[in-house]
Order: C-alpha cells, then structure tokens, then sequence
C-alpha cells in the first residue's frame, strides 16, 4: 500500500456528483452538503466578490460560440455558476469593455469561474475519500 | 459603480489569497498567516512590475 493509498478512505460517488453540481451552481454549497462550513463561506465570499464586482464593472460574460478564445472565456465565465446565469438579470446593462474597467471586470468574471471550479475539485476529491482534506475544517 | 485600477487589484488579490489560503492550508492559523502572506505579495509584484514598466510609458 503506497502513501496515496493510505490517505484514501472509501468515499461516495453519488456524493460527489451532488457536491459537484451543487458547488458549481452556488459558490460554496458542496462543501455544505460536507459540513464544511469555514470553507464553503470563504470560498462563495472570494466567488461571490470576483463575480459581482467583474458585473458591476461591466465586464464581459462570454456566450458559448465565436472563436477558439471566446469558448475559453465561456468555459471560465459558465464555472461561476448562478452569476453566469443570472448576470443579464443582475446587471441588464450589460458589458461595456471600451474602458478599462469593463476589460478588467472581464478577467474578474473569468477568474471568479475558475476558481469556483478549483474549489468545485477540491469538494468532489473530498467526496471520493480523501482523508486529509477530510479531516481540515 | 465604477472600481478604480487599484481598488479591483485589491479585491483580485483579496478573493484569490482568500480561495487559495482554504484549498492549499489546513488549519485556521496556517491560512491566516498564507493568505495575508498571498495578499500582500500579489500587491508588491503588482505594483513593482507597474513601476517597472512605467518608463515605457513615455
């Protein structure tokens, strides 16, 4: 038995499937469904912060379509989950990238998706037994 | 509501040494102590890459 075997308890796939789609919607809430609190509120505060200040800055929200660039700006904008969503209700203004604040919200919005989708990682390897992370609060 | 460059650049630095403090430590103290180390190297190499490219700007 190696050391990464060891630090493998028997986890639930069902369980990380749950915790997958459910961090992926809202920030933070697949680590509630592991009673992780601490973690689960840090993680929607430093999504939820990204998110909504790249949309008040009037960044740009990807759509799925365009050029190879703008599906990999889909694929980091669509990781926020509920803000991808919901942005054209929250702000129907919309993006207005002919300043710099627009462009650099636009990077928040990016940024905001791919680490909800880091911290989306984190809880599935939770799920799936890892005892370390099991044990941290 | 408009944030200036350095306002975003500090609420970039705080959510990410935030997220990265909760995946990379494990306890209270250690992500304290990474977050705030994260922070504030986020704003030094930020604000010294600035005044490094500053001269090309004239």
């Amino acid at each position: 038995m190696t050391i990464a075997d060891a630090e493998q308890t028997k986890g639930s796939p069902l369980l990380a499937i749950v915790v997958g789609i459910a961090g992926w919607l809202v920030p933070g809430l697949g680590h509630v469904f592991l009673r992780k609190w601490g973690k689960a509120l840090a993680y929607f505060v430093a999504v939820s912060m990204l998110a909504l200040v790249g949309l008040m800055s009037h960044g740009n929200v990807f759509s799925y379509g365009g050029d190879a660039l703008d599906r990999l700006g889909f694929l980091a904008d669509v990781g926020s989950g509920v803000y991808y969503f919901t942005s054209h209700i929250l702000f129907p203004a919309g993006p207005d990238v002919s300043r710099a604040a627009g462009d650099y919200g636009t990077r928040l919005i990016a940024t905001a998706g791919v680490l909800n989708l880091l911290c989306v990682l984190e809880g599935v390897h939770i799920a799936l037994g890892n005892a370390r992370e099991r044990q941290a609060a | 509501m408009i944030f200036n460059h350095f306002q975003m650049m500090v609420i970039f630095a705080l959510a990410v040494s935030i997220a990265f403090a909760f995946l990379s430590k494990h306890t209270m103290a250690e992500r304290l102590r990474y977050c705030v180390w994260a922070f504030l190297a986020f704003l030094v190499v930020a604000i010294g890459i600035g005044w490094l490219m500053y001269p090309f700007s004239h």
